[in-house]
């Protein structure tokens, strides 16, 4: 608008990369702690490495991912009024106290996981013998409990950054339905896929070198072909503005070609010729996962 | 009778003075560079000798069923016992979520308070008092109208009973209190 009075609002967003970060952080965290609790409730030999990467990723992602949040707040330090005064109806509200319990939880799980750690290196054991200390004594049932509650509580925290963005009706791309599903949105689904994808590469990182991990690798691969299919029906149901400018650049090379087809194609030739590529492979994923929240943070605010 | 506030808006009458976006930061104390209510100009369009243009007064629509107020986690955002969109700003910790969830552009965050901002109808300064909102009073043209809907004889009821009215986006469903006469104004 050339017109000298009375312009139009600017075109600035009220979340920007803070807010996609947080949203990213989550998801690893989410996806971090499913991978180390699912391996520690169903894997016969439970790969301690996975269990204690896992472990580690989910606190420490979730509070430095609070600790961002709170800091794009308007006034940070009045953050605790989201704990009393509570809009049952607000997504948001619902999530303080997914994130709140999350956290709690995975402090809970880190400790109890660690904790025959710490006290085997005291005595001088051998890891063998710390994972028979983390079995074998009384606080394996508390730390299996905790492991399944906070699981819940990962998969609530992973959907819950979809729901937090499309519970906003009023913006077509962040409340797009899944087609043929009406009352269904997509960005739940996704980022659960997305968070869980991201969380695990996250931990694979963190426990290289240290078990077979080659059914975690064909898991990844999985998640990623089936992110890849949900991105493509993503792409066909929104309008294509999303996908130009630099909005459109950070989609098709961000998103789609660096996080998903490069690691895709990576992880297969890896499996195939027993190469170890892990490090690239999962690295790529997590940069995957973070471009996708800003682009769909960034591009839901600029276009709607 | 409950009272339904409303602000008509006679887009042919308005002459783009600005008088309402200065009463307003006046009434308001608004901070530099944000707005609680601004009138741009749409156009000019087409060519001589058919160039037209007209201003467009945006600030909240004061919906009756508003996005913002479903969203907000601290209940900050609410209707007060007129059915008004106000922001209580004690409750509200700046999450912005407000801000992204409003299809008119209408919040912002003031910079000085760090909280959720916005139009009020001039409600608890001057229409609680039995006055009319800054910018209805200072409109130069007679663009602006403000009432009670509820009441047949106001001059919002009449100008509504017998004038074409649009209300913004309202396949959104937000049920506006603002509305729109495009009368005399080529769009």
């Amino acid at each position: 608008m050339d017109i000298t009075w009375g312009a139009a609002p600017g075109a600035e967003v009220a979340w920007g990369g803070m807010i996609a970060i947080y949203l990213f952080l989550a998801g690893i965290a989410g996806g971090a702690f499913l991978t180390s609790a699912l391996t520690d409730l169903l894997h016969k030999n439970r790969p301690l490495k996975v269990i204690t990467a896992g472990a580690y990723i989910a606190p420490v992602s979730i509070i430095i991912g609070l600790g961002l949040l709170i800091l794009d707040l308007g006034r940070p330090f009045s953050f605790w009024k989201l704990l009393f005064n509570v809009n049952f109806g607000s997504v948001m509200a619902i999530g303080v106290f997914i994130i709140s319990g999350f956290t709690f939880l995975s402090l809970i799980y880190a400790f109890l996981v660690y904790q025959p750690a710490f006290a085997a290196n005291k005595l001088g054991l051998t890891t063998a013998a710390m994972e028979t200390a983390a079995t074998g004594s009384g606080k394996g049932v508390l730390r299996k409990a905790t492991a399944g509650l906070g699981a819940v509580f990962a998969l609530g925290l992973t959907t819950y950054t979809g729901f937090l963005l499309s519970a906003v009706y009023t913006n077509n791309l962040w409340s797009t339905p899944f087609p043929g599903l009406p009352g269904i949105p997509f960005l739940p689904i996704l980022f659960l896929v997305s968070g869980v994808s991201a969380g695990l590469a996250a931990t694979l990182l963190g426990s290289r070198n240290c078990h077979d991990l080659k059914p975690y690798k064909i898991l990844d691969i999985v998640l990623l072909a089936l992110e890849l299919v949900l991105l493509l029906i993503f792409y066909a149901s929104v309008q294509s503005v999303y996908f130009s400018g630099s909005t459109g650049a950070l989609f098709w090379l961000g998103v789609l070609a660096v996080g998903l087809a490069l690691p895709l194609v990576m992880g297969v030739y890896g499996l195939r010729t027993g190469k170890d590529l892990l490090i690239p492979v999962c690295t790529l994923v997590v940069i995957g996962g973070l471009c996708l929240r800003i682009f769909v943070v960034y591009a839901g605010q600029l276009f709607n | 009778m409950a009272k339904e506030y409303a602000m008509v808006i006679q887009l042919a009458k308005c002459i783009g003075c600005q008088a309402c976006t200065v009463a307003c930061k006046q009434q308001n104390k608004v901070p530099e560079g944000q707005y609680r209510t601004q009138s741009p100009a749409i156009g000019p369009t087409g060519t001589y000798p058919n160039v037209h243009m007209y201003f467009e007064k945006e600030a909240c629509q004061m919906c009756k069923s508003a996005p913002c107020v479903r969203v907000c986690p601290t209940k900050a955002s609410h209707y007060n016992e007129a059915g008004l969109v106000l922001i209580d700003a004690d409750k509200c910790v700046g999450c912005k979520y407000c801000i992204t969830a409003c299809p008119y552009k209408a919040r912002f965050l003031n910079k000085e308070t760090g909280v959720a901002d916005k139009c009020t109808f001039c409600y608890e300064t001057r229409v609680a008092k039995g006055e009319k909102p800054a910018c209805v009073s200072t409109c130069v043209g007679g663009a602006l109208h403000f009432g009670d809907l509820n009441d047949a004889g106001s001059e919002v009821a009449k100008l509504l009973a017998k004038a074409k009215k649009e209300v913004r986006k309202p396949e959104l469903g937000t049920k506006p209190s603002v509305y729109y006469l495009y009368e005399g104004v080529v769009r």
